[in-house]
């Protein structure tokens, strides 16, 4: 946030973009067949649909800013959302009375960048708002997965913690681990109860759907968007332009691999394109939840995944032209990902998949630090054949706190309140506080926009924020032109939104299915960079199904039949 | 008794003469000395003995109590249920394991890797050796050793990006080639040859590092047995043969030994870093197999699925196993040369 000002998933995504892939696969030891052992009952975390509405939180959006472009309703519950061109000039207050009454409390936040020193202007400002001492020990951010295994398995959890979605596969179980270790929140928050903190009421319903596991209410969502999805497909538009390539006209997979061709030129170093990896995935059409293959019905009725449907075999064809052509840069068919932004930022490639929130301000600031002209624009959501677009949903809030099991009552409604003051809407008082601290300090109020200062550089970063927050927002100061683009995207985008089946049901897959599905992907990468052919995919598919995929299925089969498919 | 003596202390330099290079271990037995009682050795010697208890303590500690984890590949390990509440299951991870042809692919890849690394690498250090050795000026030698040392302090993802840089697809060489309408060369990304690949980095890393101990062995050599055998008209290769050579035998056989045992250790961060640029048939070997498959989730690899403590564990088990039996063998060869191995016999 300290650079970044698009307030949608914005730091992270660099790093979702590779981890989201992950695997939704959580990990728990499946009672094999002989079960017979004193294990306590697994959960796979999912109820019915009718039990998760009973627990939730009436929605209650908040009056107190108008957005410059509203959000636009699009299909199945999907909306852009609200984009600003300001900051109000005078922003009103969300919250009303003391907030803390001088608890102190221990919380951890994943963080992608360097920590700030303890007890600086930022934290100080904050607590004295708050009436309270909140400390946040943040923690790396790429190897946040780790920590949050290793609390896990040591009990050892702090007053409020911060999970990310893409990292509850890596939590064995994280069902029960939710069960034993978190605060129920759904005598505090379900139903009307949620209005005694305003701002938390503003958060859409979709965020709070995220946090529910086992039939009850158990985490306060993050980036709550109803416009999450995987990602975008980007292009170079200046290299674009230079070529005289109208983007309008990549409304198939056999188009966009004809302008690859058009603006691919290896003397130059300027590859068509990085590695597309699963940003084609809705392209193809191919049956995904929450960033891996997810599940459909074929004209038998029978669940299948997306592995096994025709149009994976496409994507795979694909892909492999791509490599095979020589139209992907080297670095990438090499598995460099982590320098993928660079190589767009140089222009060595022209064409890139990546989470929607690369596009910001602070991308576009390093973007003309590597060329003066960079300007990153998205194609519009199409699909390969040239026929219907579509695009799946991702859960509602990208990340979720919890409130550790040993706070006594008292404790959780004074941290409830102050998650309300972190959850101020865009546009208040408040917000201005949690997350750029103190005005003359901290920010400065220029051109309508909170700019930080040198100090604020220093200090000002994602940490409280990571804990509370209110619904996204679209918000570039001084770049409105790229915030208008943003908006007009996203308002065509949640046109096409479908609803994946099993959508944010929090299922906790058996484990010992993973191995399945990590072999069979190390196939498809050899696929995708055209080491292998499509045939040895399929034999390793038919691998997939005999030592995992088939009891998959069985075990999604199960869970439509006894809690439904989320839709 | 007493004449015996006088002859043996004549007698000793000669054999060293006779016999390059294996002057330790030859020659008659020395005369039995009485033996002590146990507790008479532990007054002797109690200061030594309690100057050793910190590194047992540091031994026990961190290497003995955690392999009380390996239960873990017996039962379906639970992080709730803990260590020991988890459901134990025998050798149901290992009936997997060997079930599986991955593990299988995993298992032949460290086994190729690791023979050619022996037999393209492991020469490579004596080799420099034997040629640092001949340089006489203590400057240029000085110059030359720091060089060749000064790579073993990169990690290995300095040193494959380097190896991307020069050799990568839009490396040094393949843009000159490109440039020249030449076809490019793609050895960062041929599994085939990924473990000529692997092998020349770990050259280009650590045989510098390597070098020190055989130059020590070398400094170790009597030099008047050089003299000795050039007065005797012995040429620059027989003085190679007959006294280097042997000079150096003891240290390579205890290298070797050193080396076999660590034969299923391959190069954990190479193999991870190049896994993607490779794929996963040639990359993968078992100390891998074990972490991608066992701890992998959510590491910022998009191709692990998901953890299974206990399936990683029982791979990790297995090739631990198999070390120790590799190890142990090879310090029995060690001693069916005469060589000290491991430890004296």
């Amino acid at each position: 946030m300290a650079s970044s000002n698009t307030f949608t998933f914005t730091r992270r995504q660099v790093f979702k973009t590779s981890v989201a892939f992950g695997g939704a696969i959580a990990a728990a030891p499946l009672l094999s067949a002989c079960g017979a052992g004193s294990t306590a009952s697994k959960s796979s975390g999912v109820v019915a649909k009718a039990a998760v509405q009973a627990v939730l939180p009436t929605y209650k959006p908040s009056n107190a800013v108008t957005a410059d472009i509203p959000g636009v309703p699009g299909a199945n519950g999907a909306a852009s959302d609200p984009a600003f061109l300001t900051y109000p000039a005078s922003p009103p207050a969300s919250v009303t009375g003391a907030v803390g009454s001088g608890g102190s409390y221990q919380a951890v936040s994943p963080l992608w960048g360097s920590v700030p020193p303890a007890g600086n202007s930022y934290y100080t400002a904050l607590n004295q708002a708050l009436g309270a001492t909140l400390t946040d020990n943040p923690a790396d951010g790429t190897t946040y997965a780790t920590m949050l295994a290793t609390r896990f398995a040591s009990g050892n959890i702090p007053d409020w913690l911060a999970v990310p979605g893409w990292n509850v596969s890596s939590i064995q179980n994280f069902a029960e681990g939710v069960d034993k270790f978190f605060k129920d929140l759904t005598p505090y928050l379900a139903g009307d109860k949620i209005l005694d903190y305003p701002n938390l009421a503003a958060i859409p319903t979709g965020g709070w759907q995220a946090g529910v596991w086992n039939g009850k209410l158990y985490g306060i969502p993050l980036w709550t968007s109803a416009a999450a999805v995987q990602g975008a497909l980007f292009y170079r538009a200046d290299i674009f332009k230079a070529a005289g390539i109208d983007p309008s006209t990549v409304t198939s997979a056999d188009q966009l691999k004809a302008v690859g061709k058009q603006v691919n030129a290896p003397s130059k170093g300027q590859y068509a394109f990085e590695d597309l990896t699963k940003y084609l995935y809705q392209v193809f059409n191919i049956p995904q939840n929450n960033g891996n293959t997810g599940w459909t019905r074929d004209s038998t009725g029978k669940l299948v995944n997306g592995y096994e449907v025709p149009e994976f075999l496409e994507l795979l064809n694909f892909e492999n032209s791509l490599a095979k052509g020589g139209l992907i840069h080297p670095d990438a068919l090499a598995g460099d990902s982590s320098k993928a932004k660079n190589r767009f930022w140089a222009g060595k490639t022209v064409i890139t998949g990546d989470g929607t929130g690369a596009w910001n301000k602070s991308d576009a600031q390093s973007g003309v630090a590597a060329s003066p002209n960079y300007e990153r624009q998205a194609f519009k959501v199409f699909a390969f054949d040239g026929g219907k677009a579509t695009m799946p949903l991702y859960p509602g809030a990208g990340m979720s706190s919890y409130l550790s099991k040993s706070l006594s009552d008292a404790k959780v409604k004074e941290l409830l309140r102050i998650a309300d003051y972190l959850a101020a809407p865009f546009g208040s008082a408040e917000y201005l506080i949690a997350r750029y601290g103190k005005v003359g300090v901290d920010y400065t109020m220029t051109a309508g926009a909170p700019i930080l200062t040198d100090e604020g550089n220093k200090v000002v970063t994602d940490v409280f924020d990571q804990l509370a927050n209110c619904q996204a927002v679209t918000f570039n100061a001084g770049y409105n032109q790229m915030t208008k683009d943003y908006a007009a995207w996203q308002a065509d985008m949640v046109q096409h939104a479908t609803k994946p089946m099993f959508y944010s049901m929090n299922v906790s897959e058996p484990a010992q299915t993973a191995k399945a599905s990590t072999a069979l992907e190390a196939v498809i990468t050899d696929v995708r960079m055209g080491r292998k052919g499509v045939s040895d995919y399929q034999s390793a598919l038919s691998t997939w199904q005999n030592n995992g995929g088939n009891q998959l299925r069985t075990f999604y089969e199960g869970i439509a039949k006894q809690y439904g498919t989320g839709n | 008794m007493a004449s015996i003596t006088t002859q043996e202390a004549t007698a000793e330099p000669a054999p060293r003469r006779r016999r390059f290079g294996r002057p330790r271990r030859q020659g008659p037995p020395a005369p039995p000395r009485p033996r002590l009682s146990f507790r008479i050795r532990l007054r002797r010697d109690k200061s030594l003995l309690l100057m050793t208890v910190p590194a047992l303590l540091l031994l026990l500690l961190f290497n003995y109590l955690p392999m009380a984890g390996i239960i873990v590949a017996f039962e379906h390990y639970d992080i709730y249920q803990g260590l020991i509440h988890s459901n134990f299951v025998g050798l149901d991870e290992f009936r997997q394991l060997v079930a599986n042809p991955d593990f299988w692919h995993a298992f032949e890849n460290t086994l190729v890797i690791s023979f050619v690394q022996l037999i393209l690498y492991f020469p490579v250090p004596i080799a420099l050796a034997l040629m640092v050795n001949t340089v006489l000026s203590t400057k240029v030698r000085g110059f030359i050793q720091a060089v060749v040392y000064l790579p073993h302090f990169f990690s290995y993802v300095l040193v494959i990006t380097i190896f991307q840089e020069f050799l990568g697809g839009a490396g040094v060489l393949n843009v000159f080639l490109n440039k020249h309408g030449i076809s490019s060369w793609n050895i960062m990304t041929d599994p085939g040859t990924f473990k000529y690949l692997v092998t020349a980095q770990a050259v280009w890393k650590e045989a510098g590092w390597g070098l020190i101990v055989f130059l020590a062995a070398l400094a170790a050599i009597d030099q008047s047995l050089y003299e000795a055998a050039a007065v005797d008209g012995a040429g620059r290769w027989r003085r190679m043969r007959h006294i280097t050579m042997p000079g150096l035998r003891g240290i390579v056989i205890l290298m070797l030994v050193l080396r076999l045992g660590n034969a299923l250790s391959v190069g954990f961060e190479q193999m991870l870093i190049q896994r993607q640029a490779v794929g996963a048939g040639a990359a993968d070997v078992l100390d891998t197999y074990s972490y991608i498959y066992g701890i992998g989730g959510g590491f910022g690899s998009s191709t692990t699925m998901g953890a299974d403590y206990s399936y990683g564990a029982a791979a990790g088990l297995f090739k631990a196993v198999l070390s120790l039996i590799l190890i142990l063998g090879a310090n029995r060869l060690a001693h069916a040369f005469g060589e000290d191995g491991l430890y004296r016999k």
